[in-house]
């Protein structure tokens, strides 16, 4: 194993929590996204143990209506962080009724923007609307906008989800439309930014971090952003983001680009630590894979 | 004229004959008197980030009766988005003349603080800002505000939120904000820049839930909320036009300070050429805070004195101070 792997497995192993999650920091609470990047950096096999730990304290955190709360110290209401429990789910071969409680809370929510009202007002915008509202994205808590990365967080957990869950109905129409969400929110530069790609007529940019979000929710549909994934190997090769370039490499290698493994000492950003993990070449690059890629 | 043509005019002359309403009706009512006595507010003239910023924050604090000692000060900028051709942050010379001021004048902690609304990697950020570089041991002082652990506090804007573990321990939070304009809000001061406070682990980049209780009211709240705090505004260079992001630098030459955030970002909006008055979130603040003249205690220079107005976008022509 590289040398630069097993420090950052090694790191996430000794900042596990007593309760078996991990906190965004060495010594913090528990949280939910911390906790499912380490999982998914972790290899399986060797890590058993460690792992039904944290899959314990995970299922305590769902809710009784199928979301799941964003960490030990949030009582509720559940968040985006439920497509990172549907993909633990995935990930652990769980598809019980915590999976399927899980996917029912992704299907039943929406962006809060997608409305009649919201529709009526960008056709009489002038100039038109700054973002289309006609696409179903999903938003960080419910009754609020969609925006790009909890779209393709739950892109992400639904394709990998679906199929587990032949009964549920109109999931790959779903994700379809989300899809498109995520390529209307595009921003001029050809990069994806939080999900604005305009504001009061004028453009934004985008971020690193943000475009690689978006091209993974965009596994499906390689054909369509060739031009975005160049654009992406740009943004990997000047950002001097760690973290951008540990999802920038994730996102590539879904996209079946070649990406560098990340370099020097693991930061004590638990969650950067986990991402990088999976990005390393020899990492659970496969992770965020999702079944019928068009790559 | 097509039908589409004609529902859109209507929709349009219905939804600005009820924003006029609106904003006539709330215009009339105006600010209220605010709380018993009045609130210092010091505005001090600094041409450059070369000067001795430790003194002026130091003299500021004077004049407004500030006292830190043995107390644990969270220092909060306003760390937005990086782009070197405009003056969206609060300058890293701000902030190490803070940490050094609130230092020698007998606080016992000053730590750094902030959550940025749109991205992510908050060090990456601070990096690019040159905070990192800027400021002494600035990763062992500094917490992402996004991803500290968190503890609930009831009846904000009617219901519980969560904030920060290193803001509610905070005996007093420096609100180091930037003097902009800002397209949704008019302008965004010291109580603006307390949506950093707000934890993106729970409600995401950007806090969106803030917006749909209203900008306005949400500022409110949060001054309503953190009553510990001590205002900064950084208004040596500020932006005008399309801000808070994309708007352009505006040399304004001035540190506004006090207590009383609302005192000082009204201050700041006369500085600025802005009526306070129309400004909806300082109306709503004026419950728990100064936002007429006659309840402000200007020490230093008088408003008046260093006025340059900022450029306003078309939206915002009306909060023009006459």
């Amino acid at each position: 194993m590289a040398e630069s792997l097993r420090q950052r497995l090694d790191f996430l192993l000794r900042t596990q929590n007593d309760d078996g999650g991990w906190g965004y920091f060495p010594g913090k609470r528990s949280w939910l996204e911390p906790t499912a990047y380490a999982m998914l950096a972790l290899d399986k096999r060797a890590n058993a143990a460690v792992l039904d730990r944290a899959w314990h304290l995970v299922e305590s955190w769902q809710l009784a209506d199928g979301s799941w709360r964003p960490g030990a110290d949030v009582a509720g209401p559940g968040t985006w962080v439920t497509a990172l429990g549907v993909h633990l789910c995935c990930a652990r071969g769980c598809f019980d009724q915590r999976f399927t409680r899980g996917v029912a809370w992704l299907m039943g929510t929406q962006g809060r923007e997608c409305n009649w009202f919201a529709r009526f007002i960008g056709a009489i915008q002038p100039g038109g609307p700054d973002n289309d509202v006609s696409h179903r994205g999903w938003p960080w808590l419910r009754g609020t906008t969609s925006w790009v990365e909890p779209t393709a967080q739950a892109i992400i957990a639904l394709r990998i989800a679906e199929p587990h869950c032949p009964s549920v109905p109109g999931v790959a129409d779903r994700v379809a439309d989300a899809e498109e969400q995520i390529l209307s929110r595009r921003c001029r530069d050809g990069g994806w930014n939080y999900g604005s790609r305009r504001a009061l007529g004028i453009d934004l940019p985008s971020y690193p971090e943000t475009t690689a979000l978006a091209l993974l929710g965009l596994q499906a549909r390689s054909d369509a952003v060739r031009e975005e994934i160049a654009h992406a190997r740009k943004l990997l090769a000047e950002t001097h983001s760690r973290l951008a370039r540990a999802w920038l490499a994730v996102a590539l290698q879904a996209h079946s680009e070649q990406s560098p493994a990340p370099e020097g000492e693991p930061s004590a950003d638990i969650l950067l630590a986990a991402l990088e993990a999976i990005a390393h070449p020899e990492g659970t690059r496969s992770a965020f894979r999702v079944p019928g890629r068009s790559a | 004229m097509n039908r589409r043509k004609f529902v859109g005019l209507v929709g349009v002359a219905g939804g600005a004959g009820y924003l006029s309403m609106r904003a006539s009706k709330t215009e009339d009512k105006g600010p209220d008197p605010g709380p018993p006595g009045k609130s210092p507010v010091a505005v001090l003239k600094a041409a450059s980030y070369d000067e001795d910023l430790v003194a002026k924050i130091r003299e500021g604090a004077a004049l407004c009766g500030l006292d830190v000692r043995g107390k644990r000060v969270l220092l909060k900028p306003n760390l937005v988005e990086f782009d070197s051709a405009t003056a969206i942050n609060t300058d890293v010379a701000v902030i190490a003349a803070a940490l050094a001021a609130f230092r020698s004048l007998g606080a016992a902690d000053v730590r750094i603080g902030e959550g940025p609304g749109h991205r992510r990697d908050t060090l990456g950020l601070a990096e690019e800002a040159r905070y990192l570089h800027g400021i002494p041991d600035f990763e062992r002082l500094f917490t992402d505000l996004n991803r500290d652990d968190v503890r609930p506090v009831d009846n904000f804007a009617g219901e519980r939120f969560y904030f920060p573990e290193t803001v509610l321990g905070a005996d007093v939070v420096v609100s180091l904000a930037k003097m902009k304009t800002h397209h949704w809000a008019g302008a965004t001061l010291s109580m603006k820049n307390l949506f950093g406070l707000v934890p993106g682990a729970v409600y995401g980049w950007p806090k969106n839930k803030l917006h749909y209780i209203g900008i306005p009211r949400a500022v409110a709240e949060l001054n309503r909320t953190f009553r510990n705090t001590f205002a900064l505004v950084d208004g040596i260079v500020g932006m005008e036009g399309n801000g808070p992001i994309q708007g352009r630098p505006k040399h304004a030459g001035v540190l506004v300070m006090g207590q009383d955030l609302a005192a000082v970002d009204s201050t700041c909006c006369r500085i600025m050429g802005i009526d306070p008055a129309k400004v909806e979130y300082l109306r709503l603040a004026s419950r728990v805070g100064h936002v007429r003249e006659s309840g402000i205690e200007q020490r230093g220079e008088r408003p008046a004195a260093v006025r340059t107005n900022f450029e306003l976008i078309h939206q915002f022509r009306n909060l023009r101070l006459v």
